[in-house]
């Protein structure tokens, strides 16, 4: 377990702290010369897209590694079914309010 | 008190503090979900009060934090955890540089703290209300700035405490995590708009699920290079469609 390493968590949290402020503050620290390309914006667009994505997907469909796509998997529903009412409403206190209310649903009742 | 305020703060104006302040009041409600959420979460995992603490103070980052958690929890080589947090961090690059004239004639110190402050909501309430002003910093928007900043900084910080304090009481079947990961698709969703994004993430998803089994979790960065590498593909391709169907009309 790396949460109760004390070193490995002080070490962690000291760069996790310098990748905040180096991305927040970086072009407020560059002289005005020095532009964002189109291409670039558009690809860091892209990026956090894609690693949000890849954090969530295999926590919700993989278990121990394994593919856990299917009727039984109650984090992926709740998930999906939360997902698509966040689209619509852009609201997150009724997203998490669904989100959690299905999954509690189909784990306690189906 | 002053001499130290003024090392870390430009002047604000006191009116548009206050009306900074005032507009960011109406988020209070999903800052705390989204603190409460993420402070539990870190608690729920295992991680102690004074190392959650710790981190909520300094990173103050709720969605690399998020992030970060699965990968901190099985002791994930350090470069891994910190690219991963870049990663998900990148979008702030794009909100520095749009609103880099308002600071970037700030001291050294003065511009460390405002990045540190410059997240998803302040940003996106000073963009709004300063789109047109020419100004190229002034009190009035480093008073609206802070004025957002201050109220965000303290009800996420608020929020935050509760959930690392209480999460740890939490039983494990309440799949609280689950909250931790609506957290971030509330993150990722309104960035899915345009065809190539929704590409991108598609074939993040699936490389994602694919190299779960990579060792380091080295499958995370594996699937953003994939993703963006096709969403860029594919705004290509659809930007030369689009200009062949223009080119016959």
């Amino acid at each position: 377990m790396g949460l109760h390493h004390w070193p490995y968590m002080l070490a962690a949290i000291a760069g996790l702290t310098i990748v905040t402020v180096a991305t927040r503050a970086s072009f407020f620290m560059l002289p005005a010369q020095v532009q964002l390309p189109a291409r670039v914006e558009r690809a860091l667009r892209y990026a956090p897209a894609c690693a949000l994505a890849a954090i969530v997907a295999p926590g919700v469909l993989t278990r121990d590694h394994d593919i856990a796509i299917g009727w039984g998997n109650d984090q992926m529903w709740a998930l999906i079914i939360a997902a698509a009412v966040y689209a619509k409403t852009r609201n997150m206190i009724v997203m998490m309010t669904v989100g959690m209310g299905v999954f509690t649903f189909l784990r306690l009742v189906v | 008190m002053t001499a130290v305020r003024d090392t870390w703060i430009p002047p604000v104006d006191k009116p548009a503090f206050r009306e900074g302040v005032r507009a960011m009041m109406p988020m209070s409600l999903a800052i705390t979900v989204w603190g409460v959420v993420t402070g539990v979460a870190m608690a729920n995992q295992g991680m102690s009060v004074p190392i959650g603490l710790l981190m909520t103070f300094t990173v103050f980052a709720g969605s690399a934090q998020l992030a970060v958690l699965p990968l901190l929890a099985v002791r994930a080589p350090l470069p891994v955890v910190w690219a991963t947090a870049l990663v998900v961090n990148l979008r702030f690059v794009i909100f520095a540089a749009s609103s880099r004239r308002s600071f970037v004639d700030l001291t050294l110190r003065q511009r460390i703290l405002a990045g540190y402050l410059n997240g998803d909501l302040g940003f996106a309430l000073f963009s709004q209300r300063f789109a047109d002003d020419p100004d190229r910093g002034s009190p009035v928007q480093w008073g609206y700035f802070y004025g957002g900043a201050l109220v965000n900084w303290v009800v996420w910080q608020a929020a935050s405490v509760a959930g690392i304090v209480l999460g740890g009481f939490a039983p494990e079947e309440w799949g609280l995590e689950l909250a931790a990961y609506l957290a971030l698709t509330a993150v990722l969703v309104p960035m899915c708009v345009k065809f190539p994004a929704i590409a991108g993430v598609a074939v993040a998803i699936v490389v994602s699920v694919v190299t779960v089994d990579l060792p380091m979790r080295l499958g995370l960065l594996v699937a953003v290079v994939a993703g963006v590498t096709v969403a860029m593909l594919a705004e290509h391709l659809h930007g030369r469609h689009a200009r062949r169907r223009e080119s016959t009309i």
